[in-house]
């Protein structure tokens, strides 16, 4: 009875998979082609959308909401069967959701996040994106991680963790997440994080490292157990101040692990090097084949749930960040 | 003539209290249990002592009348020198908040941290001492931090600059940034000299055209404005590179910043002083018209004085992208006004024609010292706004009291 009831899955999915999408036509409107997650973004939605023999035509914004609205306006009196918005002024998505539902259109948003008063105002849009709370999780994960597997990291012997944050440009949405949950989940995980200093450092790899500089100074580099960074560019920072000191330079005595997000290219090539102990990556890949999936489920008359992802309040898919580790790479 | 020996002698004694305290508490830390406490402040002592004892000895004889001066300006004195007062001042309650402020890895690693910017000073003094101003310094900066970055990307980078550029010699980058740099110093002499423009206003405007000139470079595909990474080794080592580390246990090494910006300091001081250029500065800063009656040409020299300084930003702008192995195209801002500042404090007159070398590199010196201390002790960055500004004024003031009175 199982074994049937297995084959007959398999076959509703084989089905569904090569054959629900055909004639599905997806306009897509992107905020600005020269960015490099979206980037990596787009070409995952045309590779889905190959995949799933479906048709995507893709417009750039050019950072401009103005073109943006008439490259939809062009897509809505043309013959797609659904939208995929990257919006370029997030004020804009309620024009945006009354023209798709004026034209009885499904719309999936992607990567910038309206507001669910105006997703609630139509009943066919949607949103795909990464929770930002979620880099934070993943970056005190990555150092709770660490400190549990190798107790010589623990330096003082106290059990607590001792650590440096880096911040971002202050009062930015990313800045203030990834600060919270990335200290809270170290201490989820058990380990009392006690933090020596915090500073801003608005994004930047030059301020980080002046100010990475100054706290191995005064704190002393052998107190220091680990440093949070809000990106990879502050993490880089740090460790170019580490280096001078010769720490993260491959003498295991004198290491200290540092973390940060978004798995730029820099990040990666410091983390081969052994500099830096890991990052969270902002999934562009996974979002771009789940705002496709969304669609052509959409455009097939079916409902969010059809595109095979967990769906929160009935309007979000969204993916999960996921961990870089320099053992992984 | 009492007086004047009583000084030298005060000196000299001083300082060889300072010695023999230097020493006894070198001997000293180990059994008492202060090397936690006081880490290596001996060898401070032991060196100021050797400075001050050297310095007494070898003072010459004051004459009557400079030795009465001296005794009856006191105030004038403190008055004058109230800013690097302030620094011992903030220096002392610093190694009390924090007794790590007091190690030789401290002092080293403030000059290197001054060594960029006594090269932007030693650039900048130039406009200063023709009673001008160069506010394009540090988008300069920033200009020949990306241009040498973007050519200088290891060969398996990801996110290459330029994707097919072979890995070129070191110097070429180097080059191509400083002549930039140049290119546009050229300008702001061209603007200043040909049309007589106010530096302030001429080098505004190339500072904007510059930074949107450093933008669109910056933003060209593949780049798209993103930080540039993946520094080849080579080239970091111009900035990073350690002399004579570890030549006792846990010396970190003197920067290479620091011998750099040494030469570049002795030249510009052979410049200014011993050559026909170094005199007509002066001059012209002095009293423009008188030097033009003089025959000095103006054009060629203010010309000069513009592009010299741009070499000095292009060298500061590479020794940046070098020492943190990456250019984004906001390196450099605002590093102009801390020149200007540094130049200032170190007795730069800003109407002209009043400077010397050693007073920038104390300025450097002091205003370093103040900032890292400042840091050091992690006063929030709006304070550290605040209280430099204070700095500035104040360093103003002093100098324009001081001419004023002349």
């Amino acid at each position: 009875m199982r074994k049937v009831f297995v084959m007959t899955l398999a076959l509703v999915l084989a089905l569904a998979s090569c054959s629900f999408a055909d004639g599905v036509k997806i306009g897509a409107g992107i905020y600005r082609f020269n960015d490099a997650f979206m980037l990596r973004f787009r070409n995952a939605m045309t590779a889905e959308s190959e995949k799933l023999g479906a048709t995507i035509e893709i417009a750039d914004g050019r950072d401009d909401q103005n073109t943006q609205d008439a490259q939809i306006d062009g897509f809505l009196s043309g013959d797609v069967n659904v939208l995929i918005v990257n919006l370029v002024d997030r004020m804009a998505a309620q024009s945006v959701v009354d023209k798709a539902k004026s034209a009885n259109i499904p719309v999936v948003f992607i990567n910038r996040e309206p507001s669910l008063e105006v997703l609630n105002t139509y009943d066919k849009a949607y949103y795909v994106g990464a929770k930002a709370e979620e880099s934070g999780v993943f970056s005190g994960q990555l150092i709770a991680e660490y400190f549990k597997s190798h107790p010589e990291a623990d330096k003082n012997h106290d059990g607590k963790l001792q650590f440096i944050l880096l911040k971002g440009q202050n009062g930015h949405q990313d800045m203030i997440l990834r600060s919270k949950h990335s200290v809270e989940t170290i201490r989820d995980a058990g380990i009392e994080p006690v933090e020596l200093a915090s500073a801003i450092a608005n994004w930047d790899k030059l301020e980080a490292m002046k100010i990475m500089n100054a706290f191995i100074m005064s704190i002393g580099p052998e107190n220091i157990e680990a440093v949070i960074a809000n990106n990879d560019e502050m993490a880089l920072g740090a460790i170019e101040a580490l280096k001078a000191q010769d720490y993260n330079t491959g003498n295991p005595e004198m290491y200290i692990p540092v973390v940060g997000v978004d798995a730029n290219a820099s990040a990666l090539e410091a983390m081969d090097r052994g500099e830096m102990l890991g990052t969270v990556l902002n999934d562009a890949d996974n979002q771009g084949i789940a705002a496709v999936r969304l669609a052509v489920a959409l455009a097939g008359g079916k409902d969010i749930s059809a595109a095979g992802y967990p769906v929160t309040d009935g309007k979000y898919i969204w993916i999960p960040y996921q961990k870089v580790l320099t053992s992984e790479r | 003539m009492a007086n004047t020996s009583r000084s030298k002698r005060l000196m000299t004694t001083g300082g060889l209290i300072f010695l023999a305290l230097g020493v006894i508490l070198y001997f000293a830390k180990e059994p008492m249990g202060l090397n936690r406490k006081i880490y290596d402040l001996p060898i401070f002592l032991i060196i100021i002592g050797i400075c001050f004892a050297v310095k007494g000895f070898m003072a010459r004889e004051k004459t009557e009348e400079e030795a009465a001066l001296a005794g009856k300006n006191l105030t004038e004195f403190l008055a004058n020198n109230a800013i690097l007062i302030a620094m011992l001042v903030l220096v002392v309650v610093i190694c009390i908040l924090q007794p790590r402020f007091m190690q030789i890895r401290v002092a080293l690693d403030i000059l290197t941290q001054s060594s960029t910017k006594l090269i932007m000073a030693l650039g900048i003094c130039f406009a200063l001492l023709i009673a001008g101003t160069d506010l394009s310094a540090g988008r300069m900066v920033g200009l020949a931090a990306v241009i040498s970055a973007s050519m200088m990307q290891t060969a398996t980078y990801a996110n290459r600059f330029f994707p097919d550029l072979p890995q070129v010699a070191v110097w070429i980058p180097i080059v191509a940034a400083v002549v930039a740099c140049m290119v546009c110093g050229a300008l702001n002499g061209f603007l200043v000299a040909k049309y007589e423009m106010h530096p302030f206003i001429a080098t505004l405007a190339t500072q904007v055209m510059i930074y949107g000139a450093c933008s669109l470079y910056f933003d060209m595909p593949p780049n798209n404005s993103q930080p540039i990474g993946g520094i080849r080794p080579d080239f970091a080592q111009i900035g990073q590179l350690r002399l004579f580390s570890g030549l006792w246990k846990g010396f970190p090494g003197i920067s290479i910043l620091i011998p750099i910006s040494i030469v570049i300091c002795i030249a510009i001081w052979f410049i200014l002083n011993k050559t026909v250029f170094g005199k007509n500065v002066y001059a012209i800063g002095g009293n423009r018209e008188a030097a033009v009656v003089a025959g000095i040409n103006v054009f060629r020299n203010i010309m000069f004085i513009f592009i010299l300084a741009s070499f000095l930003y292009g060298i500061a702008g590479v020794l940046e992208a070098a020492r943190t192995a990456g250019a984004t195209n906001n390196y450099g801002n605002g590093y102009e006004t801390d020149a200007i500042a540094a130049c200032v404090v170190g007795g730069v007159s800003m109407s002209g024609g009043i400077g010397k070398v050693g007073g920038i590199v104390m300025g450097v010196l002091i205003f370093t010292v103040i900032q890292y201390g400042l840091q050091f002790i992690n006063v929030s960055p709006m304070w550290q706004q605040v209280i430099k500004g204070v700095i500035i004024a104040v360093a103003v003031a002093i100098d324009l009291t001081k001419y004023r009175r002349k």
